[in-house]
C-alpha cells in the first residue's frame, strides 16, 4: 500500500481544498505581512516568510508556525494535526510552533462550511490537504536549495526541518527568500508509508508540558488589568424571562460594581468572581416560567407527563420516517417470530471539567472576545448580535478548551458575556458555577425506542424495525445560532420568529438524523426501517459526545444481544452472521473475541458482555468482563478493538478509545438528569457522579493495523460501552436492563 | 491582612477572611495554574498542598490558612524544572483536555511524599477525590507508578523548584 493510495481513498485533492479552505490565489506571498484573515496578534508579521497559505509560515530565521484550525479540547487533534505536518514538512512535530487559529474563512471545517469542531472529523478532513500543503512547501524549498547552493534537485536531501546537501545542513528558513521567487508547487509527491517518521509512531502530545504545569491557558484564566467578573442569575426553569428584581440589598455588597438585567437573568458584575457569586444570593428576582417545560416532571405518572410523555408518542401512529429498506415495515408480517422490546436513556449533562465563561471587552464599537470555544466563528457572530457591534469588529482569541464532548459548540454563555459587557459597560468575565452548568446545559436528548425484529426460519434477521421517540437536537441549534447569522437589521423578534419556524419544521417534517444515527445501519437485513417521532417537554438539548450514538450503541446493542439470548445463540457467533456487508466492524468484533478469551474459561463468577459499533467512519468492539456480587457490580475489564485507519498517534487513538469508555461508564452507570416542574434537580458532581479512578476499570485497547486513510478517535470509543457492560450484567444475572443509568435493584 | 507561606515565600492578602483560598490565588495572586470545577471540594480541580497534604482550596477560607504552608502546581515545577511526577505525565501523555491535572499532580505529589511506592487500591484512595471527564485515569496510575520507580532509583524529586518540602512540613511547624 503505497501513500497515493491512501489519497485516493479519501478523494480529496489539494485543489479542492484550496477552493474551499485556503486563501484565495495562494502560493507564494512575497514580503507581504500577514493577511487580514490571520490574527494581528500573530508574530513575525513583519518578516519575510514562506506563506503557502494561511496555515503554514516558515519564517526567514527558521520558525514554523501552524495556524490549528481545530479546537483542542482533550481530543488530541493539536498534536494530530501538528504531526501530519510535519511528516511531509520533514521537520520533528516538537518543533513546529502551534498557534490557535483566528476566526477566519481559510479556518473553516471544509466538511461543515463552518468553524466548527466537532463528528470526530478533524484528522480525517485534513489528513490530505495537510499533508499535500506541507509535501508542497517542502519540495519549494528544496527547488530554492538547489538553485541557491548550485545543486541537482535530487541532490538536496531534507532532515528535521534542515536542507541537506552533501552532509552539509542548513535550516529552511535560508532558502525562504528564494522559495519566494518561485512558483509554489501543487502536485509534490506524498510520502510512501514506508518513509513516515512521526506518522504511525508514539509520541508525547505537544500540549503535554502546558498541562503539567499549570501553565496552559484556558478561557477561565483569562485575566488584565481592569477585567471585571460577573455571576448570572437565571431562570430556574430554562426559557424563562425576568419579570422584576430587587437588588438594593446587592447594591452596596463588597466589590459589586454594577447590577443588569439581560435577556436571559440579571447579572452582578464585581471585582471578584466569588464576590459577585456571593451577592446572587441576596438578589431577588421575579420570572416569567416557559409554559410547557414549567408544566414536566420527570417522575410525573400523568399520561401526558414524565416518562409517558415519550411512551405515548412512541406507541402512537404518528411517526416520520427516516430509513427504508426491502418491504420496510411490511416485512414484518412475514416473519416467523418477531422479537419486540423497548428501551430508554435520560437526558445526560455534559458537565466539562471546566465550567462555562467567557471574556469579553468592548470599547466602542469594537468587542474582543477570549473563550474556548468548538465554534468560535459562531462566537464572533453571537457576540456582535447581542452587543450590537458590526460583526467585522470582533476579534476573537481561542483559548484550550477545558473539555468539550459537544457542549461549547454552543454559544449561550457568549451570548450572555456579550450581553453583560453591553448593559455594564464594564470589561468582564462571565463565570459560570457548577451549579449553572449543570442546570443550564444544552443536554443529551432523552430518548426511548422500540424494536420490531422479525426473524427467518433459520433464526437469522428478516426485518429490523425501529422506532425512536425524543427530542431533536437540530431545532435547538437552530435557535443558538440563528441569532447571529442572520443580518443585523432584522429585529429581534422576527429573529426569534426565524428561530422557531425551524422548531415547528423538524418538530412536524423533518427527521435530524442524529435522531435515529446508529439504530439500523450495521447489521445485515433484507428489510429494514427506522422511524422517529418527536416527543419534547422543551429542554434545551445539544450535541453530547457521539451525539444519537451515545444513545443507539446501547439500544442497538442490547437488542441483538436479547435477539441471540433468546435464541441460545453465541452473541458474537449471530452478530458476525449479520455483518457479511460490513467487515471492518466484523474484524474488530473477531479480533476482540480473541484478545478477551470470549468463551474461555473466567474467573469464577466473572462474566463477559459484547458489544460492537460503527460511529463517525470508525469501527469499535468492546467486551466488559463483569461480576455481580449482593447487586454489586463490578467491572474489571474492557477489550477494546477500533479500526480507525492509520493511527497517526497510535498512543493518543489509545487514550481516545480509553476516555470515551470512561465517559461512557459515567452515563452508563450514574448520569440522569431529571426535572421537577421544568426544573433541572440535579446540581453537582454529588447528584451527577462523573466516574471516579476507583470505580475506573482496567482497559485494553488494541488497534487494528491499517493501510486505510485515518477517520475519527473522539467519540466512536463511547457508543458500545454501556451495552457491553449490560450484556455482561445479563449473562451474570439473567436480568436484561432496557434503562440507563443501569440499576440492579428495581 | 492574612499571612502564609505560598510556594516558600510569605505572602499578605488582604482579602475578606472567607474568601475561599482558591480565589484568592487566583484573583488576587494572580497564580492561575490551581482551577475552579465545583465550588463544593467534589472534583478536586482547585487542589493544593497545604502543609502537605492535598487540600479542596475551592471550600477553605483564607483565614485557614494563615500562617501555613501553601504549595499549587506552580510551586511543585515548570517547563523548565519539571519535578519527577511531572515528568512521568509528560512522558505518558497523561493529560487531555488538562483542565484537571494540576489538581490531579498536587494529589499524586502528596501520595508520594507518604508512599513511596503505592499499590493500586492506594492510588485509587489517594486519587479518587480529583474527577477527570476525560478519563485520564489509566495513565494517571501508569504515570504515578513509573514516577515511584524514577525516585526510588534516586536523583528524582517531588517538587522541582519550591523551598518547602511536604514531605517534612509537619515537623517543621
Amino acid at each position: 500500500m503505497t501513500a497515493s493510495t491512501l489519497e485516493n481513498e479519501k478523494g480529496t485533492t489539494r485543489r479542492s481544498f484550496i477552493k474551499n479552505i485556503s486563501l484565495a490565489g495562494a502560493g507564494l506571498v512575497v514580503g507581504l505581512p500577514l493577511t487580514a484573515c490571520v490574527n494581528a496578534s500573530q508574530p513575525n508579521k513583519s518578516q519575510t516568510a514562506l506563506i503557502p497559505n494561511a496555515l503554514l509560515q516558515i519564517t526567514h530565521d527558521n520558525i514554523i508556525n501552524f495556524y490549528l484550525p481545530r479546537s483542542e479540547m482533550g481530543q488530541g487533534t493539536y498534536t494530530g494535526l501538528t504531526t501530519i505536518v510535519a511528516e511531509e514538512l520533514d521537520v520533528n512535530p516538537s518543533k513546529i510552533n502551534v498557534i490557535n487559529a483566528p476566526v477566519g474563512d481559510d479556518y473553516k471545517n471544509i466538511e461543515y462550511g463552518f468553524q466548527v469542531t466537532g463528528g470526530s472529523n478533524s484528522i480525517r478532513t485534513h489528513f490530505l490537504p495537510l499533508r499535500h500543503l506541507a509535501a508542497n512547501a517542502r519540495l519549494v524549498i528544496r527547488q530554492a536549495a538547489a538553485q541557491q547552493l548550485n545543486v541537482t534537485l535530487a541532490d538536496v536531501k531534507t532532515d528535521n526541518g534542515s536542507i541537506v546537501v552533501n552532509s552539509k545542513s542548513l535550516p529552511y528558513g535560508e532558502f525562504v527568500d528564494r522559495a519566494n521567487t518561485l512558483d509554489f508547487p501543487e502536485h509534490a509527491a506524498l510520502k510512501d508509508k514506508s518513509q513516515f517518521k512521526y506518522m504511525g509512531k508514539n509520541a508525547p502530545r505537544l500540549d503535554g508540558l502546558a498541562k503539567s504545569t499549570g501553565t496552559a491557558q484556558f478561557g477561565i484564566d483569562v485575566d488584565f488589568e481592569g477585567l471585571h467578573r460577573a455571576a448570572l442569575k437565571r431562570c430556574p426553569v430554562m426559557g424563562g424571562k425576568v419579570k422584576s428584581f430587587d437588588d438594593s440589598a446587592v447594591r452596596a455588597m463588597p466589590g459589586v460594581k454594577s447590577v443588569v438585567k439581560i435577556h436571559n437573568g440579571v447579572a452582578v458584575i464585581a471585582d471578584h468572581y466569588y464576590q459577585a457569586k456571593n451577592a446572587l444570593v441576596n438578589l431577588k428576582v421575579e420570572w416569567d416560567l416557559p409554559e410547557t417545560l414549567a408544566a414536566f416532571s420527570s417522575d410525573s405518572t400523568a399520561s401526558d407527563n414524565g416518562k409517558a410523555l415519550f411512551k405515548t408518542a412512541l406507541d402512537s401512529n404518528e411517526s416520520s420516517n427516516a430509513y427504508e429498506q426491502g418491504g420496510g415495515f411490511e416485512a414484518l408480517k412475514n416473519a416467523g417470530k418477531v422479537i419486540e422490546a423497548q428501551y430508554w436513556a435520560p437526558y445526560l449533562a455534559h458537565a466539562t471539567m471546566e465550567p462555562m465563561n467567557c471574556t469579553v471587552k468592548l470599547t466602542g464599537k469594537h468587542l474582543e472576545l477570549w473563550v474556548g470555544s468548538q465554534a468560535p466563528d459562531f462566537a464572533k457572530l453571537t457576540a456582535a448580535y447581542y452587543a450590537d457591534v458590526p460583526k467585522g469588529n470582533v476579534t476573537v482569541n481561542s483559548t484550550f478548551l477545558g473539555g468539550g464532548f459537544g457542549r461549547r459548540v454552543n454559544n449561550d454563555f457568549v451570548a450572555e458575556a456579550a450581553a453583560i459587557a453591553k448593559a455594564s459597560g464594564l470589561p468582564v468575565q462571565l463565570v459560570w458555577s457548577r451549579e449553572d452548568d449543570m442546570k443550564n446545559d444544552c443536554y443529551r436528548p432523552a430518548s426511548m425506542v422500540k424494536f420490531s425484529v422479525g426473524l427467518n426460519s433459520e433464526g437469522l434477521i428478516d426485518s429490523w424495525m425501529v422506532k425512536r421517540a425524543g427530542p431533536q437536537i437540530m431545532p435547538y441549534v437552530m435557535d443558538d445560532i440563528v441569532d447571529g447569522l442572520m443580518p443585523g437589521f432584522l429585529p429581534n423578534r422576527m429573529v426569534d420568529g426565524l428561530s422557531k419556524a425551524g422548531y415547528s419544521l423538524y418538530k412536524s417534517l423533518l427527521v435530524d438524523h442524529a435522531s435515529v444515527e446508529g439504530l439500523y445501519e450495521d447489521y445485515d437485513a433484507p428489510h429494514k426501517s427506522a422511524d422517529h417521532v418527536t416527543a419534547d417537554p422543551g429542554l434545551p438539548v445539544g450535541n453530547w459526545r457521539s451525539v444519537g450514538h451515545s444513545y443507539s450503541g446501547f439500544f442497538k446493542e442490547s437488542m441483538m444481544d436479547e435477539i441471540a439470548a433468546r435464541q441460545n445463540k453465541d452473541a458474537v457467533e449471530y452478530r458476525l452472521k449479520h455483518l457479511k456487508g460490513n467487515p471492518k466492524l466484523a474484524n474488530t468484533l473477531t479480533v476482540a473475541a480473541e484478545k478477551a478469551g470470549w468463551n474461555k474459561p473466567l474467573p469464577k463468577g466473572h462474566y463477559h458482555g459484547v458489544a460492537t459499533h460503527a460511529s463517525f467512519h470508525s469501527f469499535v468492539t468492546q467486551i466488559a468482563e463483569v461480576s455481580v456480587t449482593n447487586n454489586q457490580l463490578h467491572i474489571h475489564n474492557v477489550v477494546c478493538v477500533v479500526d480507525c485507519g492509520l493511527a497517526v498517534n497510535p498512543d493518543i487513538v489509545k487514550a481516545q478509545m480509553e476516555s470515551g469508555i470512561i465517559y461512557g461508564l459515567s452515563a452508563a452507570l450514574h448520569g440522569e438528569i431529571t426535572l421537577q416542574k421544568g426544573e433541572v434537580v440535579q446540581s453537582n458532581f454529588h447528584d451527577y457522579p462523573a466516574l471516579r479512578i476507583n470505580e475506573s476499570p482496567n482497559i485494553e485497547v488494541f488497534i487494528v493495523e491499517s493501510d486505510d486513510a485515518p477517520t475519527g478517535v473522539g467519540e466512536p470509543g463511547l457508543p458500545p460501552i454501556a451495552a457491553a457492560v449490560a450484556n455482561g450484567i445479563f449473562a451474570a444475572t439473567g436480568k436484561r436492563l432496557r434503562s440507563l443509568p443501569l440499576k440492579l435493584e428495581g | 491582612m492574612i499571612s502564609f507561606v505560598l510556594n516558600g515565600q510569605t505572602v499578605q492578602v488582604s482579602a475578606a477572611p472567607d474568601t475561599p483560598l482558591l480565589w484568592v490565588i487566583r484573583d488576587h495572586l494572580k497564580l492561575k495554574g490551581s482551577k475552579f470545577g465545583c465550588g463544593m471540594g467534589l472534583c478536586g480541580a482547585c487542589s493544593m498542598l497545604v502543609d502537605g497534604d492535598s487540600t479542596r482550596t475551592c471550600v477553605l477560607p483564607l483565614a485557614a490558612v494563615a500562617g501555613r504552608n501553601v504549595t499549587t502546581i506552580e510551586g511543585i515545577g515548570n517547563p523548565d524544572m519539571l519535578s519527577t511526577l511531572q515528568s512521568a505525565w509528560v512522558e505518558a501523555s497523561v493529560p487531555q483536555c488538562g483542565y484537571c491535572q494540576s489538581g490531579q499532580l498536587v494529589s499524586a505529589t502528596a501520595l508520594l511524599s507518604k508512599n513511596s511506592n503505592p499499590s493500586d487500591e492506594e492510588i485509587d484512595n489517594a486519587m479518587s477525590g480529583n474527577i477527570c471527564r476525560c478519563g485520564t485515569y489509566p495513565k494517571i496510575k501508569n504515570a504515578i507508578k513509573q514516577a515511584a520507580m524514577d525516585l526510588q532509583k534516586g536523583g528524582g524529586r517531588l517538587q522541582a523548584v519550591a523551598y518547602f518540602d511536604p514531605a517534612t512540613s509537619n515537623s517543621e511547624l
